[in-house]
Formats: C-alpha cells, structure tokens, sequence
C-alpha cells in the first residue's frame, strides 16, 4: 500500500466512525485526537478496525504511534506493505 | 456450544457490551433470566397496555453536536445514528424541600445557577469554586474514596443547600447512605445538572427493541430464561457457565452484569465479608385519564422532595420511608405525542429485611403493597395537590418485587454499595460489567459494559 493510500485508509476509518468529521483543516503532523474531538474510545476503534480489514494486530504500547496522521502513515507503511 | 464471549445479563450493560464486541466479532452469546430483556430498565403487560419498569429519565442529554459528551460517545462506539433517536428533553424539575426551599432546575444549566444565587445569596461564590472543581475532577481516574458530603459542607457552608444539591444525585444514583464518593458525585452532577434529562419517543420497549436489533444485524445471538447455575472454573481461568438446564457453553472471555456478590456465588467462592447496608426502593405507578391533566402540573418533568427537618438518604428501619421521594411525571416532556392516559410514579426508600419478613404471609404482603399505596399517595398530594380519587389503575413495586423479576440482590436497585471501578474481581477472563461496576443510569450503564469490553476484552483480544 502506497502512503497516499493508507493516508486514506486511516481517514475512511475515521469517517466511518463519526460521519461529521471534517478533514478540511486537518494538520498531518498534529494530533488526530485534538483536531477531530475523538477520545480514547474512538482512538480504540481506529485499531479494531484495521485489524477487522487488514488482520493488523496492534499492541497496546504502540497506540501512541498512531496520534497523528502522519505517524500513522509511519507505523503502518511496513505492516502494509504487501497489502 | 463455545463463544469467544459470553455475557450473563441482558439488561443495558449486557447489551450495550454485546453490541460493542460484536462489531468486530459477532460470535457473542447474552444469557438472560428473565424472558425479557432491559434488566432494570424494562417492561411488562397489564390491561393491555403497556408499563416501563425503572425508566423516568434519562441523565446525560447532550446535543447531537457535542462530540466529547458520554450520550454521543455512546452511540458512536455502538454505531448507532443519532438521528435514528428522537429525544425529548425534560420541560423543568423541582428539587422541593416542604416548609424549607425550593430549587428548580431544566437542561439550561443557568437555570439551576441563578435559582441558588437568588435564594441562597451567600452561597453564591461557594458554588462557583465547586463548579470549578467539578469541572477539573477527573472521575475516571482511580482513587481512594473521598467523601462528597464533606467537601460540600466545606465549599458551600450550608447544610440545607448540600441535602438539596445531593437529593436528586442520589435518588438517581447512589449506592451508599448519606454520601457519595466524589468520583460519583461528580459523574451524577454533570450527567443530572449539567448535562440534563431527556426520555427517548415511545417507550423503553422501543428503546430496547433497537438495541437488539441493532446487535442481532451484526450477528449477536440471545438465548432468554436462560439461568446460570454456576461459573466453572480452574482458580483464576474460566472455562464455561453451566446452565439450570444442565447445558454447558464455554466461552474464552465472561462478562458479568448481575453484581459483584451474585457473581461469587455463581462461582461458588466465599462471600465477601458483611457490606454496608444496600438500598431498597418500593414504587407505585399511578393511572387517571387524560383529562385529568389540568388538575395537575404539566410544566413539572420530575419532583424530587423532602418533608422532614433533615433529609435521610438511607434504609429505614421499617417498610418505607415516605418523608422523601421522587415523583415523575412521564408525559411531562417536551412535544410529546399526547398520551390517552395520564401517569404518574412515586419512588420511596424501603427496607428489604421488613418486606422479606412479610413474604411468607400473602394476605399481610398485599396489605402492606395496598397500604404503601395509600400513604404515597398522600405524600404526593401535599405537593402536587389531590388526584387520588381520580386513579383507574395503580400498581406497587417492592423491593422482593424487583429481586424477583431483576434478580439483583435484595431487590437493591443501585447495587453493592462498593463498587469496582475497573471491573477485575481477580479471575483472568471474568470481567464485571453494570450496576457494581458503577456508572449507573442508563447511559452510565450503557458506557460501563462498553468500556469493560474495550479495556478487558477488545485491547487484549
């Protein structure tokens, strides 16, 4: 998967999980959570879900590699690289 | 039959966990008792019509724009929409002390603030540094029980305005007599006073039948009067719950709504140690015709009241302590559909122990449910004034009631008066969800089954 793709990835999941979303002012280098109002429980689903999709499991110690866009892009650009 | 997850209890937490698991793994099995779902919050068929057990409001109104508040949360983790929900907010409550004070309140926190500035003048300043600090409290994180009671007394200096502000949050909420841990008060006062009350359209049944289809569409399964006998396990690790039946289903992970002490015995392992005392609630449902209504307040949602020098929050020492109560008007929403009939429902602390010993004599319980009617009825007349001789059907819950039907010790609505907060009771795949985790009311309820299967269950899978 390309970054470009997994940067869509992440945004679909996160669409998925509140639809009012808005992804106009979204800073990639800034944290998802401030940005978008999405709490713990959310950032809970945006893991479930790519283990739902991809079969990714995620360990809990490296959640916080997933704060902002461009981290997630990150963490996941090796895991999904066949993907 | 083997689930990765099993759930004892179909009432909201049950539900709300189910659903929460199964949208990322439908394999999931609820085990409800009762042939119903809703556990506390659920209904029942007299004459025909139509009866909600528990329900009078529910806490935590939010608008659909405020992301971060527990009701949107909620409805997000349970990919519910909510547009497919029409909420109907309270129109206004009393919180009404006989011969002392009055304090109303709505779902305009302002309201409530500026009835304490202009009937409790110099308590004004104490109340804004409360605000302040129950806006920085943070419940959610562990801590040591620290009494809410003491740090009103301090914040407010005034005894009369601390019974009147705790009144609803227990009535509401509290487990425990005469306080609240602050971790609780702080939850019921946001949920309650700064977020506010609301009903859903329709009945509980139509709340409930969405939550279960909404579990079933994702491929949850439901199996009702189905009674645990016991929990089968190694030490720390279960393996499967035996039904009465004989039936055995294993499971990877357990989920318990039904207490903390129900829970032990199904495990057979010794019982705690002599809690505190738990509370019991008797209440009555009172029917007139509609057209009865102008005799009565439409503008009231809820009435929570006081008639004695001092407001006691705890079991009394004989059937029912009438000197305090609630009163709900559940037809007193906002733009509601007109109802044929006019309800109303009466709340009171009872002593289970009293009630228990009057259980074996049928005529002498009938008596004391008829006669427990009566002195409601004249508890709330002094309030509301009279529409007694204008009731065409009535029905009284006891606490033996609401064991029998909920199965919650000692038919204590609240719980275990200790509660555990992180769900762990020591077992490596047993997990306790609901009344004894903790968060109570129905969007608490709700939120508990949901964040016990995200913590325990969902981060660990």
């Amino acid at each position: 998967m390309t970054r470009d793709a997994i940067k869509d990835l992440v945004l679909e999941i996160i669409k998925d999980i509140d639809e009012d979303a808005d992804f106009e002012a979204l800073q990639a280098d800034q944290p998802l959570r401030d940005q978008l109002d999405l709490d713990s429980m959310d950032f809970l689903d945006i893991v479930m879900e790519l283990r739902k999709r991809h079969k990714l499991q995620i360990p809990e110690e490296d959640y916080p590699q997933l704060a902002s866009l461009d981290s997630c892009v990150n963490y996941l650009e090796p895991l999904l690289k066949n993907a | 039959m083997h689930v990765p997850l099993l759930i004892i209890g179909g009432g909201l937490s049950g539900l709300a966990a189910a659903i929460r698991f199964a949208r990322f793994n439908p394999d999931v099995l609820i085990l409800e008792k009762h042939s119903r779902i809703g556990g506390l919050n659920s209904y029942y068929y007299r004459n025909n019509s139509l009866f909600e057990t528990g329900l009078h409001a529910i806490t935590n109104f939010a608008p659909p724009q405020e992301k971060a508040a527990p009701l949107n949360r909620l409805l997000r983790q349970l990919k519910l929409k909510r547009q497919d929900f029409t909420f109907h907010e309270q129109i206004k409550s009393d919180i009404f002390f006989s011969n002392q004070e009055i304090l109303s309140f709505s779902n305009d926190f302002a309201l409530l603030h500026q009835e304490i500035e202009t009937k409790f003048p110099r308590r004004a300043p104490g109340f804004s540094r409360l605000l302040q600090i129950i806006k920085d409290y943070d419940p959610f994180q562990a801590a040591a029980f620290r009494s809410a009671r003491t740090l009103l007394l301090t914040t407010l200096d005034e005894p009369l305005l601390v019974d009147m502000l705790l009144c609803p949050l227990m009535y509401y909420g509290s487990s425990l007599e005469n306080d609240m841990d602050l971790g609780q008060f702080v939850i019921m006062f946001r949920a309650i006073f700064l977020e506010g009350m609301f009903r859903p359209e329709g009945s509980i049944k139509d709340f409930l039948d969405t939550l279960l289809k909404q579990y079933q569409e994702l491929g949850g399964k439901i199996r009702l009067q189905a009674t645990v006998a016991r929990i089968i396990h190694q030490d720390r690790k279960i393996s499967a719950v035996e039904l009465t039946n004989g039936e055995v289903i294993t499971c990877d992970n357990l989920l318990s709504t039904i207490g903390h002490e129900e829970t032990l015995a199904a495990l057979a392992v010794p019982p705690l140690p002599k809690q505190r005392p738990r509370l019991g609630f008797v209440e009555s449902i009172f029917r007139l015709p509609a057209g009865c209504r102008q005799n009565l307040t439409q503008e009231k949602t809820i009435i929570f009241f006081n008639s004695s020098e001092k407001f006691r929050y705890q079991r009394p020492d004989h059937l029912v302590d009438f000197s305090s109560g609630v009163i709900c008007f559940p037809g007193n929403f906002q733009d509601l559909k007109a109802q044929p009939f006019l309800e109303l429902r009466a709340t009171h602390l009872a002593d289970y122990g009293s009630w228990k010993a009057l259980a074996a004599d049928r005529a002498a319980y009938l008596a004391a449910k008829s006669e427990t009617a009566g002195q409601s009825k004249l508890a709330l007349e002094k309030i509301i004034g009279n529409f007694s001789q204008d009731i065409v059907y009535e029905d009284t819950f006891t606490p033996l009631t609401i064991e029998r039907f909920t199965a919650k010790k000692e038919g204590a609505i609240y719980g275990c008066p200790d509660k555990i907060k992180n769900g762990d009771i020591g077992y490596d795949n047993l997990f306790l969800a609901g009344t004894d985790q903790g968060f109570l009311g129905i969007v608490g309820s709700m939120l508990s089954g949901v964040s016990m299967i995200n913590q325990h269950i969902l981060s660990r899978t």
